[in-house]
């Protein structure tokens, strides 16, 4: 095993995490759906 | 007796083990470390401080999400002949188109059902092929705009550059149905009536969006084209696609049956998909998702964000979304369009109360994994939903687990994985995160 992957590793810990959309899922562009579409244009 | 609930273990792969709350999709993605994996007992605490909070979010997601979508079909004829569409080829040759009087009527009467509400309604104009009658289409949104959101899905056969204008004027979402990056795959399933096929005025229609963010393609992946997904990505990707849906076929009607693509193939072909829009992302800086996939990744870290309302149980058929077809009648969802048995009214005459209340849409509303064999065990159960109804109704037995079953296990065991690579960045678009709490983090 070379360093980099020891390193890599021995920073691996356990992952859990829980997000709240701020707005409600009407409004969301998570991906732009049906109804989503931002009123001012956005950049690409 | 015996507690059932609790933390679940599963393989993600030889590194990571996924320790799993199925009920309320609390997870950990646990790393092999000395050859072993661990759950910390401070996660275990975590877990015992959010599960009931994580509850009660799962169950009021699933049980007390409001109406906010209406699908109308305004027409019920087509000028494409689709040998997967799930409305029957009867209707869709002599199918009824309603007036602009009744498209009207339909409209104020979800506008009175939505008066004072928080949120405006989303209106999809939807199939069969709703710009055969595109006068009327662009009358409504005119009158209607300032009450509703309103979105398009067509096959673009009849779109014309002026029509680009005033949907983008607008800021109207639309669909456009696009099956591969060839004329001579994409024609084998997008057949148009006259011969041939979309491809070309699917494609003309993605110059004249360039890149207009309210853009998606929707690909129906079948046998025609699972091998040829990567190839879509790229093509959508050159041409300023923001978002595309890689959507399995509807077995609704007995003649797409023969189409479903192998489960595992389909898996493999979407994941490369998947790596292929992310390294474009990375590559140009212009983002391309693949929503679909974007959707499981959300039904994991922010399971109430997930926009796609398929992918939960029960599902948002009769629930969050209704369709209302050219004649007037609500179903759950255009999927039923072909059972007249799932009316739950007729928007003319009924209220559209009377229809989320009615016994076809309470049927829907009752079809949950808990009632199916295997998925009423399976962890994944609140992240696939099992879809879907309409599909196992067809093939007889609507308490049946999802045709796509062991393709959406593997899909959502990728999204974990994904997760583990800390890859969600590129999997959600860029603006995206700034309206997400983070709520715990462990």
């Amino acid at each position: 095993m070379n360093k980099a992957n020891k390193a890599e590793k021995k920073t691996k810990a356990a992952i859990s995490f829980h997000m709240k959309c701020a707005k409600t899922a009407n409004g969301l562009t998570h991906f732009v759906m049906y109804g989503d579409v931002p009123k001012k244009k956005m950049p690409l | 007796m015996s507690n059932t609930r609790g933390i679940s273990f599963s393989n993600i792969d030889a590194e990571w083990k996924l320790a799993l709350d199925p009920e309320n999709i609390f997870w950990s993605l646990l790393p092999r470390s000395n050859g072993e994996f661990m759950l910390p007992d401070d996660l275990i605490s975590l877990y015992k401080k959010e599960h009931e909070h994580l509850d009660t979010e799962m169950r009021n997601f699933r049980f007390n999400e409001p109406l906010n979508c209406v699908y109308i079909d305004p027409t019920d004829r087509c000028n494409a002949n689709c040998p997967y569409c799930y409305i029957p080829s009867k209707i869709r040759k002599h199918g009824k188109q309603m007036t602009w009087e009744q498209l009207d009527a339909a409209l104020s009467k979800i506008a009175d059902h939505f008066k004072g509400a928080k949120k405006k309604p989303v209106i999809v104009f939807h199939a069969a092929e709703p710009l055969l009658v595109k006068d009327i289409l662009f009358q409504a949104i005119r009158e209607y705009h300032g009450k509703m959101l309103f979105g398009i899905q067509t096959n673009s056969l009849l779109l014309e550059k002026k029509d680009v204008t005033f949907m983008k004027q607008y800021r109207v979402g639309v669909g456009i149905s696009l099956d591969a990056a060839t004329a001579a795959v994409n024609n084998r399933s997008r057949v148009s009536v006259t011969g041939g096929g979309n491809f070309k005025k699917a494609v003309q229609a993605l110059d004249w969006f360039k890149g207009y963010e309210g853009l998606n393609v929707i690909a129906t992946v079948s046998k025609y084209n699972v091998n040829k997904l990567s190839e879509l990505v790229k093509f959508l990707h050159r041409k300023k696609v923001p978002c595309v849906l890689l959507n399995p076929v509807r077995l609704t009607q007995k003649r797409s049956w023969g189409l479903k693509p192998d489960d595992m193939v389909y898996a493999k072909n979407l994941m490369k998909a998947v790596e292929t829009a992310m390294e474009l992302t990375q590559k140009t800086g212009r983002q391309i998702v693949i929503g679909n996939f974007t959707n499981v990744i959300l039904a994991i870290i922010s399971p109430t964000a997930r926009r796609m309302m398929c992918d939960i149980s029960p599902c948002g058929g009769g629930r969050t979304f209704l369709t209302v077809t050219a004649d007037g009648e609500m179903v759950p969802c255009g999927e039923f369009i072909g059972f007249k048995e799932f009316s739950g009214g007729n928007i003319f005459r009924t209220s559209i109360d009377k229809a989320m209340n009615s016994k076809p849409f309470k049927q829907i509303r009752e079809r949950m994994v808990e009632k199916i064999d295997e998925c009423d065990t399976c962890d994944f159960r609140h992240i696939c939903g099992s879809p879907c109804p309409a599909e196992m109704y067809a093939r007889g037995n609507m308490y049946k687990k999802a045709e796509f079953c062991e393709f959406y296990k593997e899909i959502i065991r990728q999204a974990f994985k994904m997760i583990a690579e800390d890859k969600v960045k590129y999997l959600l678009r860029k603006d995206s995160m700034d309206q997400m709490v983070m709520e715990y983090q462990y």
